[in-house]
């Protein structure tokens, strides 16, 4: 017979995640390509100075992020904690077209990094601009051929990879302020440039720090769930250093009307710093970005699309597994889509609006973790390792900041602080409309295709039991219960 | 609640039916786990060593420091084990609980969709 001692001691994973790799986990699901992009957004919302302003209050903005999605986490310590929390707070089926469409940030950013990275690179070696698509495309299949393969950054060679691009972007940024052009004598001056001019720049600067959260999916490997908290603390601090000091670089080094048409904001600034050193440097940590975005991305997002697919919700062929225990068919399909998203960037020019779809989804989501929290506080009474202080309130508050936030950057061009844009909501309303369709009117045909597959493909295999001396039949459930 | 020799039951056949099946030995051939297993309403606890893909042991207890910690009731392990279950359904439910890497919950799930795929 199995042990049954009731005292067991806690048992510890022979490989767990420590608060060192968690928090550049954190870090490095948000700190992506596109968040160069990003500054430049903020500076056009808020020039010169002002931008650090913005990142400072995004910061405090995402510390409340930070608590919410801590106890959430505690509640739920699964990588299936959104579809979770979100299933009991808001319902099954509002959950799951709410996680589809946030999925679809993952792609997003998978075709916005591939597109930038591109760009970069076609821009260094100097070649023609169509060229960049090529680069894309050589990028994608990198990426696609190794998820196949079934490589995995091991989880310290993303820790230094993490680093590496904070320390790198950071270092090169403060040289650009003190040592650049005389020293940074007058930092006051930067204030001088322009006007604070909306929520927009708050709005662009949660962007920054957006997918922190995500290290949520790996709560399963934590040594302890304290560890994610931290993480979650410690992540925002860290961007926000980062961010505010590139924000000031640029600023400082690189004029507005330089940055509004490029893609590579981050390679003017390393010319405008230390030249060709500083150039190919910003050009090497852009495409250490990818390695995280690429190994990140493709995996939360393929072992979701597998998950889905295993659930009932997604046709069963997103299953498939190759030999190398890949869903093949849900990486080949993020490839595809990635591809054909950085196309339509890289055709239109439209890069900035990436930056703005997601942010406005970031922000929806955190709404809906508040009202997530909001809800819970009220259903579920089990013990929770982190605890919201003046969690009900604050959860109401973040539930209404976020909503702002969202309308407010839905709405916005991310060029021009005068002037409005619908583009961005259309895009989000077009996904929402989409996953919503596709969860009430595909997903019951999917189930019943299931439950009539199960029904008639095989019996039940587990042997039936006599009655127990207590009267009470054992045996197995019926599986189409499920 | 199912008893110990239901679950003892329920391992052989799942330990038989994953080392006879060529295609997961091939896909699992990287593989090497320990798994600890905890019934929530029993507190029976028992635990599987593999190796490249293949279950060399089951064993009663915890034994070794383990990759992965499956918790779940006694009636769920033996459906599983019996491919009776889709644990994926009972997962996103937090019906199962899993300690250990996304990537080794996944290749758990993986051996129930390439025995039983109809489960």
């Amino acid at each position: 017979m199995g042990d049954s001692s009731d005292a067991a001691p806690p048992i510890t994973l022979r490989r767990s995640v420590g608060t060192a790799t968690a928090t550049a986990t954190s870090a490095g699901l948000a700190f992506a390509a596109i968040d160069y992009l990003g500054v430049v957004s903020i500076l056009a919302y808020a020039p010169g100075a002002t931008a650090a302003f913005a990142i400072f209050v995004g910061g405090l903005i995402v510390i409340l992020v930070s608590a919410i999605f801590s106890e959430l986490n505690g509640l739920y310590p699964t990588a299936a904690g959104i579809r979770l929390y979100l299933g009991r707070a808001i319902g099954n089926r509002t959950a799951l077209s709410v996680t589809f469409t946030y999925m679809t940030t993952v792609v997003l950013v998978i075709a916005a990094d591939a597109f930038l990275i591109g760009a970069a690179v076609r821009h260094v070696l100097n070649e023609p601009s169509v060229l960049a698509y090529v680069w894309i495309v050589v990028l994608l299949g990198v990426a696609l051929a190794a998820n196949l393969k079934g490589v995995r950054l091991a989880g310290w060679v993303q820790t230094i990879v993490t680093y590496t691009v904070l320390a790198g972007t950071a270092i090169l940024s403060v040289i650009a302020m003190f040592h650049v052009g005389g020293s940074f004598k007058q930092p006051l001056d930067l204030f001088g440039q322009g006007t604070f001019s909306g929520i927009q720049a708050i709005a662009f600067a949660v962007f920054l720090y957006a997918a922190f959260e995500w290290v949520t999916t790996t709560a399963e490997e934590a040594r302890a769930p304290r560890v994610i908290t931290r993480a979650l603390f410690i992540a925002p601090l860290i961007i926000w250093l980062v961010a505010s000091v590139f924000a000031l670089a640029l600023s400082h080094l690189v004029t507005y009307h330089a940055l509004h048409g490029s893609a590579y904001p981050q390679l003017l600034l390393g010319r405008a710093a230390l030249g060709t050193v500083g150039e190919l440097w910003m050009l090497a940590l852009t495409v250490l970005t990818a390695l995280n975005t690429f190994n990140g991305g493709f995996l939360v997002a393929s072992r979701f699309i597998y998950a889905a697919a295993r659930e009932n919700n997604l046709p069963r062929l997103f299953a498939r597994l190759n030999i190398n225990a890949v869903p093949w068919m849900a990486v080949t399909t993020l490839t595809v889509v990635s591809a054909a998203v950085a196309a339509v960037v890289f055709a239109t020019g439209q890069w900035l609006l990436l930056v703005s779809v997601g942010a406005a989804i970031e922000c929806a989501i955190y709404a809906i973790g508040s009202v997530c929290l909001l809800v819970l506080r009220s259903r579920v009474q089990s013990h929770r390792p982190f605890r919201m202080l003046l969690g009900r309130p604050l959860a109401a508050f973040g539930a209404l900041l976020f909503s702002l936030l969202f309308v407010a950057t839905a709405f916005a061009d991310p060029k021009n602080s005068k002037r409005f844009s619908v583009a961005p909501f259309t895009v989000i309303a077009l996904l929402g409309a989409v996953a919503t369709a596709y969860v009430y009117f595909v997903v019951p045909r999917l189930q019943r295709a299931a439950a009539a597959r199960a029904a008639a493909s095989r019996p039940r295999r587990r042997p039936v039991r006599e009655a127990t001396d207590a009267g009470e039949t054992v045996g197995p459930e019926d599986p189409t219960i499920d | 609640m199912a008893d110990w020799q239901e679950l003892t039951e329920a391992l052989d056949d799942y330990t038989l039916s994953c080392n006879g099946n060529a295609r997961l030995r091939q896909m699992q051939r990287d593989w090497s786990r320990i798994l600890h297993f905890v019934c929530s309403d029993t507190h029976d606890t028992f635990s599987m060593d593999v190796e490249k893909g293949e279950i060399v042991s089951v064993q009663p207890g915890h034994v070794g420091r383990p990759d992965i910690v499956v918790t779940t009731t006694s009636e769920t392990f033996c459906d599983m084990f019996w491919g009776d279950l889709n644990p994926v359904q009972k997962y996103l439910r937090g019906e199962i609980v899993v300690k250990g890497s996304q990537e080794d919950v996944m290749r758990l799930d993986a051996i129930s969709y390439v025995i039983w795929p109809d489960s």
